[in-house]
């Protein structure tokens, strides 16, 4: 069985290329453990294509093998395997994350060279692919439990990368904690799968699933979408995405962009036989999609900062994956997330060569006129916009508009709703993406542009220059996989796992195509009227959008605000009088009686000696008495 | 048996250590100390020895021996002390050595 073989080859080579980074410290030079790190990711991105071609060899029907090394877990009579699971899903998602994820972490030779850590970081890096792989690739329930903490893990670690900052570390312990929400709501529901079914193998819990009441399926499925939200940055627990931009920006593309925050889109499909059996709970999953598309695109409209403005653009697109998925259109919201992976990696990486040529500058206000100075950034960038904004022939066309097709093939009220949300997501897109180009890329240099721009230093080395037009190439030809009415080679390929609910006819496809094109290239006409010709002038931001929605400021009122005054209220009342006070009460009156005490110690030998023979007096009367 | 009755001897022996332990109590030169010190442990083996013939056992001599042991390593410190004192230009009086008080 070669797939086998080397899907566990795929999933150990990072974590190896990790523990030799780390063990082997100063030994290694710098560009070693980053040249180490690379390599075993792209290793492993070999291992998962020679899983998939092997996959290929087989019948659709037998695609799906499950091999185990050892027990790993035995509690009561629950056995869990340290397995792995290879099928179509497991293998395209462990594509999609060493392919995407060997580029970014080639990048970051350049992007981080000269940082004082750089070991570090190339440990957590490969250490982040294996927890992803981790999680994509387990053969059950608590390994994906694993993979998914490990990857929160990873992502706290590599946001907080620069402990010298304070943004950095609180918007690490933000992430964390609200991943941990999640977390706890994925654990609460395997809890209760354990509780019902006795096993969280896939295979065992798809099977009694059907035996199980409704509620139990609603609290499951809720569980595990509580996860999935938190993980992917989907509405209400958002909040930590746009902070998480904190960390360097290679580690935002792979793991803000391209992979973990997909992670919850693969959870939805990976146990969408339970989401099947409770429909509400899948579409409010669909529900939550489409509002964060919304919103999040809003909010992108009016953020100053690059990377700010790429994150809540990818909060947005992953809300058209959590539709696609909510809705049934498994195939589609993985196919967005394959094309996404590609070109939000490629804006996140170009922005970071502008980060890079400009001395870390990241305000869009101070930007401008890089179109001249950075002509290759900007080519790239382009690429990377238009397939966000899903104009043909570029992947983001084919990708989105199988998810808007998907809602509307669902025909009922709900699905027109996210059909309209869909559609007016796709114009916000258009609208916040080319915002974005012609502020930075467009017009005349600025002043601050031109102060620190230096000629000298180009666009960037080689090494990150490579990965970005590779990602563009991919950016631009990856939507060819599947073209709705022609070929459908993603679709085919994950059927054997999660076939359709709802599959859209070549006229509703034609006809969101149509509308979202239109929608996107309306925004970008709205963005090139005011920011490039500015025949209007930029419109005032709503306070509501420059706030975020108020999201942070309602949580600092709803559960920080109270903890605090609580904790405050328990310090005064009961941690100082009661466990301080009993605390000091004893040391003091230890102290009073040991100043009594010590009067008895004169120094004076005579004195003792005298205490000694008026005792040994005492004793021989007390004696002689008794007797 | 020969010689006085135990009781005699035990009178000694009673005297002797009330001198040494009046000694010790009351004087303050060192030497004089350790002096006493010595006369309350011979106190002691007189007694023992006294006690041993009485009972014809063989054990109060024996335990006698080893107080006089100790008596001797006892002297030894006690003059070593004396010595140390002397060298160091301090008081010989004991009332003067109070560094251990609380």
């Amino acid at each position: 069985m070669t797939e086998i073989t080397t899907a566990w080859i795929c999933l150990f080579l990072p974590l190896a290329a990790t523990v030799a980074i780390a063990l082997a410290g100063n030994a290694l030079g710098r560009r070693a453990a980053g040249l180490l790190a690379t390599g075993a990711v792209a290793c492993s991105f070999v291992a998962a294509a020679v899983s998939f071609v092997s996959l290929l060899g087989h019948n659709p029907s037998s695609r799906s093998h499950v091999s185990t090394a050892w027990s790993w877990l035995t509690a009561g009579s629950l056995h869990f395997g340290l397995s792995i699971l290879v099928d179509p899903l497991s293998v395209f998602m462990m594509l999609v994350v060493s392919g995407v994820g060997a580029l970014i972490v080639g990048y970051s030779i350049g992007y981080m060279h000269g940082d004082d850590e750089e070991r570090r970081y190339f440990a957590y890096m490969a250490f982040f692919v294996f927890s992803m792989l981790l999680l994509v690739q387990g053969g059950n329930l608590v390994l994906l439990l694993a993979g998914w903490g490990l990857v929160g893990l990873s992502s706290y670690l590599l946001i907080g990368f620069w402990h010298e900052r304070p943004s950095a570390v609180a918007a690490a312990k933000k992430a964390f904690v609200m991943n941990a929400f999640g977390d706890a709501t994925f654990a609460l529901a395997l809890f209760l799968l354990i509780a019902k079914t006795g096993t969280l193998d896939y295979q065992a819990v798809f099977t009694s699933a059907g035996g199980l009441s409704t509620a139990v399926l609603a609290l499951v499925s809720l569980g595990l979408l509580g996860g999935a939200v938190a993980k992917s940055a989907q509405l209400p627990l958002h909040t930590w995405l746009p902070d998480a931009m904190e960390g360097p920006t290679p580690v935002s593309a792979l793991i803000h962009a391209a992979t973990m925050v997909t992670a919850g889109v693969y959870l939805i499909v990976r146990m969408s036989p339970i989401f099947e059996l409770s429909p509400h709970v899948q579409d409010t999953a669909a529900a939550l999609g489409a509002f964060t598309l919304v919103a999040a695109g809003l909010i992108a409209l009016v953020q100053t900062d690059i990377k700010r403005v790429i994150a809540y653009s990818t909060m947005s697109q992953i809300g058209y994956m959590f539709l696609g998925a909510g809705l049934g259109a498994y195939a589609s919201g993985l196919f967005h997330l394959l094309t996404h992976a590609f070109f939000k990696a490629l804006l996140f990486l170009a922005a970071g060569l502008v980060i890079h040529a400009l001395a870390g500058e990241q305000d869009i206000r101070k930007m401008g006129g890089l179109r001249r100075l950075m002509p290759k950034t900007y080519a790239c960038f382009l690429v990377g916009s238009l397939s966000l904004v899903g104009i043909p022939p570029f992947s983001g066309f084919f990708s989105k508009d199988p998810i808007v097709a998907a809602a509307s093939a669902r025909g009922d009220a709900f699905g027109w709703m996210m059909y309209v949300l869909a559609l007016a997501g796709a114009g916000l897109t258009g609208a916040y993406t080319f915002r974005l180009v012609f502020r930075v890329f467009g017009g005349e240099p600025s002043g601050f542009v031109r102060e620190t721009f230096d000629a000298r230093h180009g666009e960037g080395p080689l090494v990150m220059l490579v990965p970005v037009a590779a990602l563009a190439l991919l950016a631009t030809a990856g939507g060819w996989l599947q073209v709705p009415g022609g070929w459908s080679a993603v679709s085919d390929w994950l059927r054997p796992v999660a076939a359709p609910l709802v599959e859209a006819t070549t006229s509703q496809e034609a006809l969101a195509s149509a509308l979202s094109v239109a929608a996107g290239v309306a925004g970008v006409a709205v963005a090139w009227w005011i920011y490039s010709a500015r025949r209007a002038p930029a419109p005032e931001p709503w306070p509501e959008l420059e706030h975020k929605l108020y999201f942070d400021e309602l949580y600092d009122a709803v559960f920080y605000r109270p903890a605090a005054t609580a904790a405050r209220l328990l310090l005064a009342l009961v941690e100082g009088p009661l466990v301080g006070g009993s605390i000091e009460g004893l040391s003091g009156g230890v102290r009073r009686l040991a100043a009594l005490t010590r009067r008895l110690q004169t120094g004076l030998v005579r004195t003792y000696a005298l205490a000694l023979a008026a005792s040994l007096a005492v004793l021989a009367v007390v004696f002689i008495a008794v007797r | 048996m020969r010689g006085p009755d135990v009781v005699w001897y035990l009178g000694v022996a009673a005297v002797m250590f009330s001198t040494g332990a009046l000694g010790v109590l009351l004087r303050r030169s060192p030497l004089i100390v350790l002096l006493s010190l010595e006369l309350m442990l011979n106190a002691a083996n007189l007694a023992l020895i006294a006690f041993s013939r009485g009972h014809g056992g063989g054990a109060g001599q024996i335990f006698a021996l080893s107080v006089m042991a100790v008596a001797a390593s006892e002297v030894v410190v006690g003059l070593g002390l004396i010595v140390a004192m002397a060298r160091r230009k301090l008081a010989l009086d004991v009332d003067k050595l109070t560094s251990l008080r609380g």
